[in-house]
């Protein structure tokens, strides 16, 4: 114990003295004992707190010392005072956890041997830390309950693990409002169920396994795959939409088994909607492009990744010479990583010349970075917040939570109206503070419209919920026909995504190339059909066999989202990293890799060819990227003014 | 000095429940004077002096109570609690049974005070008959002009709510009151902030007693000083004290505080029956720490009772006589505490539980002595360790008769049956 | 589907209180008033008119111990075995109306004429112990005769039953089982005392004894209407 015990005290910075253990700090009034414990690097057990929620004090785990109280308090619950002495490690604190955790255990059924939890569960690591070592309740007079409830298609319960934290309670009720989990009962007898037994419906049930601090609520998905021990974690980014949440991708015997939360207080505050985390074993799929190939007078022939890439460069050679750049085009999409799309839009202008590079099928006229000067953790410092039709939502689910969160604990007034309606749908507006608007991609002009009105006489910002994980960094580094790197002009401009295939399919564009297009070309297969039956050369980088390598004249095989380093850029412009959580399908190298030696068989040498190297490259040329690092956000209207 | 009756003057008067007989005994006269000779801060300053303090069982102040609220915080709102269920105790039942008028004019004094327009009576579930005859003498007091707006050209309005509980102990706490007032299960709310500052839908709140309330009438007539001089120093004014159990004449009698539990058994209660000897008693109701003969001379003072390790609670005595096993009276408590812990923390949840399954199996004398240690650990690890005082108090009981009886908790060890019961032990009390 | 009454009782109810949410109890009276207990529908439809989610009313009416989530019988009996009624005998009582009712405590007899059950939740009888209520009513000073009596009346009478009774706010119905008013402060006048072998609490009868099984729990408790008895 620290020599000096008396906390101290004084100075009116707003801030209060407060020891725990000897240790003391100063803390901002309203902060709460535990958070203070955690500061100082005190541990103290707790299953009922939790962060995201209002304090509850149910499970009486917490309980610590405070000096001139009679009785010990809540450290989940106690806010820090001036002069407070808390000791967490007096005979009556150890003494009251073990007994805690005796009646915790008391009706727990300890199937760890069988329960998804072990190994990452809070009862078992405070019961092996803090418990008795033996209970004294007769073990044939524990209750026994329903083991397997079916909550819904994606959620079990097991009654008799629960502890009756009444996280999840409090999660339905603070967090998503639905309250579709519910304490039924009395005493002994409570359990959490729904009403009259009916399956849960909210799309973000898959929150609730994460924050059960035992093998209560468990993933019917991940339900016996694994313990946690032999899984393999990678921090990644959620790839099912571009609201970025971060997630820890696990996998075992290089398969994805789960995505589990990484709370990023700036983006998904640590909540995944089901989509985005039940989407993680879809990345086990096994049908994938495989061999590079190379098709020749009708003939589908394997060869080495450099003889594809020789071949590649040939023929996007002739076509250059012989019809010119302009009839070159060259389509990313927005589940590439920004250093592919970097290098592939450096591709398109600085080595083929041709004007005619996109990463998706629709066009943004007078994009621009102002659509995006709303971040999404603004929303809660907003005084009102407009979000034009249900797509913002349904898009980007999370968002959802995001919106609650700031209306519920911060008093942001949310309005939800139609895309066609005008400013006078909405209502008073407060006079004061940010007015946001939130829309969606096919809604930007009226998000523009809208803007227009109401900033006439209010302070608005506006945020446009891109498409695909990374829709937003293709914008910023100029995947797109009618902006350069961080919206830089572009003089007359080229085709955006349809125009280039319909001008292919017309025979003006003679030659495309084409890297992750299966995201995209799915949805529109006819077109891509008629196209690639008039193109001389197409070159195709893909993970997945569609259309598009069905049709390749050379065909490279792509690396899944999983299988590489490099960043993506959320709706909002926070740049992330992803990190390879699965080894690669195929033996080709990287995309960067490919498209630098694509460039250097082209007459260009010397391209940075390392994903790390290329972003490099990237945060040199685009300065709101440098200013914005790693997990930060790319603010394009700051970084002019700098 | 026999029962002192101030709450109970009236009752057995025909037709008392009705506002008409109520009025003719002056009933009413005490808001009419409230409106006339207090202000509202005057008054509160008046229940001060009175010295009253809470019946409901934590004897706290009445006007310290009033006086917490935050200043200029509207609207305030009033819950009467008679959500009596503590076992043992009946004497809010006869309050209201017998004069209910007594009661809403207190409820409608208090509202005054403390400026509320709105009072919620609270009533247990199971006190039906009760809750609609409230209901009736509210319509009545209304259609008087009792209730209303305006009161008796006060300018001050109030209106009274009945609402009835559905049988749950704990929405006896107040913060567990306010919760199943306000529509969720009731179950007690963090303190702080405490009700004063932020209760009933967020406002500032004051729950009191239903003899709490009752006592105001006869304050604000008959003034606080004159209230103060009744009973003792610290304990002013005449308790109802329910008397049940193995005694003559069962039944709630009004004593002036300070008179010898002697005395109230003895003489009111015509006591033990068939001329048997006390073994113990409760003087708090189920909550309780047990008392044994030799308390029989404290006086009925919250303080003096205190000192002996007990309380009086909320007026509740219950005495048992030489045949009565202790064991089966602690285990009968403790299924009621087991029956009726809300299941918010896990101590009382769970030590409930325990408790119960450990007291079970001790009444049926299938207990080894080891375990009466556990009951102990069990019972400190619960103590002061839960949400809410019912988790406490449901080791109080227990563990004072463990102490007291020690000998008896031990003959039932391994006895295979209850030796009180089956007389094949002797006993031996502390 | 609840009857018009019900729902314009439970709309009324909603609109007495500063916030919707507070009618919840009284609208589950109305409800179980109506229908003999909670139904699914009956809790759907108070959700709505108090703009709840419903599992935020079984949330509610599953935490009290008056509501019935299952139908029940036509009377329903609820003895007091805390300390005071047993120190005066409620066990033999409890013992009585098991043998006389031939099902256990928290069962309906096989002509559903009473679900009955022993309860540890004290019922604020103590002066008049042993005590039960019966259909609200409270019934005190009990010795087997006059628990006899009482279960042979109330079996030829048909229980208050679906919408029949009092509403919750409703006038006091004058009914011969209320209790006389004196009952609390004594056995009344003529009634028998309490047996000799009913003076030490003996071990609870029945499953409540049990503290590991169901929590007992009164399914539907009908409402006492004029015609009653």
């Amino acid at each position: 114990m620290a020599a000096d015990a008396s906390p101290p005290m004084g100075a009116d910075d707003g801030l209060v003295g407060i020891t725990i253990d000897g240790k003391s700090t100063r803390v901002p009034k309203g902060t709460l004992v535990t958070d203070v414990a955690t500061e100082l690097g005190i541990h103290i057990p707790i299953y009922c707190s939790h962060p995201k929620m209002d304090p509850v004090a149910v499970c009486r785990m917490c309980l610590v010392h405070v000096e001139k109280m009679p009785k010990l308090q809540p450290a989940c619950a106690t806010y820090a005072a001036d002069g407070m002495v808390v000791d967490t490690q007096r005979a009556d604190v150890t003494k009251t956890r073990e007994g805690m955790l005796e009646f915790l255990l008391l009706n727990h059924p300890l199937d760890c041997p069988v329960c998804d939890r072990g190994g990452e569960c809070d009862l078992q690591d405070f019961a092996f830390r803090y418990g008795p070592p033996s209970s004294r309740f007769p073990i044939t007079d524990k209750r026994h309950l329903n083991k397997a409830v079916v909550l819904s298609d994606r959620i079990e319960l097991d009654q008799e693990r629960c502890i009756l934290c009444w996280r999840c309670t409090r999660y339905y009720d603070e967090i998503t409002g639905e309250k579709e989990l519910v304490l039924q009962e009395r005493g002994i007898h409570t359990l959490i169920n729904t009403f009259d037994g009916q399956p849960l419906t909210s799309v973000f049930q898959g929150n609730l396994p994460e924050i059960c601090p035992v093998g209560a609520l468990t993933h019917r998905q991940y339900r016996f795959k694994a313990r946690p021990w032999d899984l393999q974690r990678a921090k990644s980014v959620c790839p099912e939409c571009s609201y970025g949440c971060n997630i820890n991708v696990d996998t075992r015997d290089f398969e994805v088994r789960r995505f589990a939360s990484r709370d990023n207080p700036q983006v998904d505050d640590m909540w995944l909607c089901d989509r985005g985390r039940y989407s993680a074993e879809s990345w086990n799929n096994v049908d994938r492009v495989r061999r590079p190939a190379v098709r020749r007078d009708g003939t589908v022939r394997d060869v080495s990744v450099s003889e594809a890439i020789s071949s590649a460069a040939r023929s996007l050679r002739e076509v250059l010479d012989s019809s010119g750049a302009g009839s070159i085009a060259v389509m990313g999409s927005a589940q590439n990583t920004n250093e592919e799309l970097w290098l592939l839009q450096r591709l398109a202008r600085d080595v083929l010349g041709t004007p005619h590079i996109d990463h998706q099928l629709e066009s943004f006229p007078g994009i621009g970075p102002a659509e995006h000067a709303l971040a999404i953790a603004d929303v809660e410092e907003c005084s009102a917040v407009v979000v034009l039709g249900a797509e913002p939502e349904h898009e980007a689910p999370v968002l959802t939570l995001r919106l609650r969160k700031a209306a519920t604990k911060r008093g942001v007034s949310v309005y939800r109206i139609d895309h066609d309606a005008g400013a006078d749908a909405i209502g008073e507006l407060p006079a004061q503070g940010v007015i946001g608007v939130i829309a969606d991609e096919t809604h930007r002009d009226h998000a523009a419209r809208l803007c227009a009105e109401l900033g006439r006489s209010h302070d608005v910002r506006r945020l446009t919920i891109t498409r695909e994980v990374n829709g937003r960094g293709a914008k910023d580094v100029g995947a797109l026909p009618n902006s350069g790197p961080g919206y830089a002009g572009v003089g007359a401009g080229g085709k955006a995504g349809r125009e280039i295939l319909e001008a292919a399919a017309a025979g003006a564009i003679r030659a495309l190339v084409v890297m992750g297009g299966s995201l995209w070309a799915d949805g529109a297969a006819e077109l891509v059909a008629r196209a690639a039956a008039k193109l001389d050369v197409l070159v195709v980088i893909d993970t997945r066999p569609g259309p598009l390598s069905r049709a390749a004249t050379v065909l490279i095989p792509g690396h899944a989202y999983f299988e590489k380093a490099g960043t993506v850029t959320n709706t909002e412009g926070r740049v992330q990293r992803l990190r390879a959580a699965l080894p690669p399908a195929t033996q080709t190298p990287t995309e960067t890799r490919v498209l630098s030696a694509l460039a250097a068989e082209l007459g260009a040498a010397g391209w940075p060819a390392d994903p790390l190297h290329v972003h490099r490259e990237l945060v040199a040329a685009i300065p709101a990227y440098g200013l914005a690092g790693n997990g930060g956000r790319a603010d394009f209207l700051v970084a002019a003014t700098a | 000095m026999a029962e002192h009756r101030l709450l109970t003057k009236d009752f057995g008067t025909e037709g008392l429940q009705t506002l008409a007989v109520y009025e003719r005994l002056g009933g009413y006269q005490g808001l009419r004077e409230a409106f006339q000779r207090f202000t509202p801060e005057t008054l509160v300053d008046e229940v001060k002096t009175s010295g009253l303090r809470g019946r409901g069982g934590a004897g706290f102040p009445t006007g310290m109570k009033w006086g917490f609220l935050p200043k200029d915080v509207f609207p305030r709102y009033l819950c009467c609690n008679a959500d009596e269920s503590e076992p043992g105790c009946f004497k809010d039942r006869k309050l209201i049974d017998e004069n209910p008028h007594q009661l809403i004019e207190g409820l409608l004094i208090a509202a005054y005070a403390l400026q509320v327009n709105i009072a919620f009576i609270y009533i247990r579930g199971e006190y039906f008959d009760q809750r609609l005859l409230l209901e009736r003498c509210v319509e009545e007091a209304r259609a008087a002009g009792h209730i209303g707006n305006d009161i008796h050209g006060s300018g001050f309005s109030c209106d009274v709510i009945v609402h009835g509980g559905a049988g749950a102990y704990i929405c006896g706490e107040e913060t567990a009151l306010i919760d199943s007032l306000e529509g969720y299960r009731g179950q007690p709310r963090l303190k702080p902030p405490f009700p004063a500052i932020k209760g009933l839908y967020g406002k500032p709140t004051v729950v009191n007693n239903v003899e709490t309330l009752s006592n105001l009438p006869h304050i604000v007539q008959r003034g606080g000083a004159w209230f103060k001089s009744i009973g003792t120093e610290k304990s002013a004014g005449t308790r109802l004290f329910c008397c049940s159990g193995h005694i003559n004449r069962p039944g709630t009698y009004e004593m002036a505080m300070g008179t010898p539990i002697r005395e109230l058994l003895e003489e009111e209660c015509g006591g033990m029956w068939k001329d048997r000897s006390l073994k113990a008693f409760q003087p708090g109701g189920g909550s309780m720490q047990v008392l044994l003969p030799q308390h029989l001379d404290l006086a009925l003072d919250m303080d003096a009772v205190q000192q002996a390790g007990s309380s009086l609670g909320a007026g509740a005595m219950v005495f048992m006589d030489e045949t009565t096993c202790m064991v089966n009276v602690s285990m009968r408590l403790v299924d009621f505490y087991h029956h009726e812990s809300c299941g918010k923390c896990a101590p009382c949840r769970e030590g409930t539980y325990f408790e119960s399954d450990l007291m079970h199996r001790l009444e049926a004398g299938a207990c080894t002595s080891e375990e009466l240690n556990t009951l102990a650990d069990i019972c400190d690890n619960m103590n002061g360790k839960c949400f809410c005082p019912l988790g406490d108090t449901a080791t109080w009981f227990v563990m004072s008769a463990y102490k007291a009886f020690r000998d008896e908790f031990e003959a039932h060890c391994g006895a295979g049956s209850c030796p009180v019961r089956s007389g094949t032990a002797q006993l031996v009390t502390a | 589907m609840l009857g018009a009454a019900t729902r314009k009782e439970i709309t009324a109810l909603r609109d007495r209180y500063p916030h919707p949410r507070s009618a919840i109890l009284p609208c589950l009276w109305a409800v179980q008033n109506e229908q003999g207990f909670l139904t699914v529908e009956g809790m759907t439809e108070v959700a709505e008119i108090l703009h709840l989610v419903p599992s935020e009313v079984q949330a509610v009416s599953t935490f009290y111990s008056m509501y019935f989530q299952k139908p029940a019988g036509a009377h329903h009996v609820l003895i007091c075995v805390n300390v005071s009624c047993a120190l005066r005998g409620a066990d033999d009582i409890v013992g009585h109306v098991e043998r006389r009712l031939a099902c256990p405590s928290g069962g309906t007899t096989a002509d559903g004429a009473f679900t009955w059950e022993s309860t540890v939740e004290c019922l604020g009888a103590c002066g008049g112990a042993p005590a039960m209520q019966v259909d609200h009513h409270f019934h005190e000073n009990l010795t087997p005769d006059t628990v006899d009596a009482l279960l042979d009346r109330l079996r030829s009478v048909p229980g208050a039953h679906a919408g029949a009774g009092a509403t919750p706010s409703g006038p006091h119905p004058p009914t011969a089982e209320t209790p006389p008013l004196a009952t609390a402060e004594g056995p009344p006048a003529g009634a028998a005392p309490p047996t000799e072998r009913a003076e030490t609490p003996g071990p609870r009868t029945g499953t409540t004894a049990n503290p590991r099984g169901p929590r007992s729990r009164p399914r539907r408790r009908p409402r006492p209407s004029p015609d009653d008895l």
